[in-house]
């Protein structure tokens, strides 16, 4: 019963909040798109790809956003969510580990956050979105 | 009424809200202009990320680059 109380406020909380968090980082990639690739271009490994992340990251990020606001699909939106912000989390780490000067290509007012901050914006996002997997999990079996 | 608030308008607010801040941020986000002084071009204008303090000198390949088109102003490698 307890169970059935946290299922039903931890999955949508977690939903929405990451459906708040990727339309504005899309949307803030989307409107200064040259901005946006000209720092993906500054960045270590990235460079060579820039073109093709420039549309990929944000288009990820809506199409997440849009598996999440799903109720059949938001399990796999929380996956997927819990992916992406590993790649980023461990993009940083690596970029940090280096000795390169970090421009940042983050969206909006989080490019304001330092970069250990960052870690932990995304790691606290990627914790919600695991406990609410965990929970959607127990709840169909 | 309760479930069609939770399963529509919420997330719509959500994300009208998210657009929302991301015009209200948008100056916030966008890159500064620097200025470097190419040796046969003069003074040029160019994108940055570039902040005022720091340690290690932001350069445009072998050029420094500056805030201010009078190269009075250094700018520096963000570092983290």
């Amino acid at each position: 019963m307890v169970s059935k109380k946290i299922y039903r406020t931890l999955v949508p909380t977690a939903s929405l909040l990451l459906v708040l968090l990727f339309v504005y980082t899309a949307t803030s990639k989307l409107l200064d798109l040259d901005t946006f690739k000209w720092r993906l271009a500054q960045m270590p490994h990235l460079s060579a790809h820039a073109d093709l992340l420039q549309w990929g990251v944000p288009f990820s990020e809506l199409t997440i956003t849009g598996l999440l606001l799903s109720p059949k699909f938001r399990t796999l939106g929380l996956y997927a969510s819990f992916a992406l912000l590993g790649l980023f989390t461990i993009y940083i780490i690596a970029v940090l580990a280096s000795d390169h000067p970090t421009p940042c290509s983050c969206g909006g007012i989080i490019s304001t956050l330092g970069w250990r901050e960052h870690i932990l914006f995304n790691g606290a996002f990627m914790l919600m979105a695991l406990g609410a997997i965990l929970q959607s999990r127990r709840q169909t079996k | 009424m309760k479930a069609k608030f939770f399963k529509l308008l919420l997330p719509a607010f959500a994300i009208i809200m998210a657009v929302g801040m991301a015009f209200a941020t948008e100056e916030a986000n966008s890159t500064q202009t620097g200025y470097y002084d190419h040796p046969i071009l003069g003074v040029q204008a160019i994108p940055t990320d570039c902040p005022e303090t720091g340690q290690v000198l932001c350069m445009e390949g072998q050029w420094q680059v500056f805030k201010d088109p009078a190269l009075t102003i250094p700018l520096y490698e963000r570092f983290e």
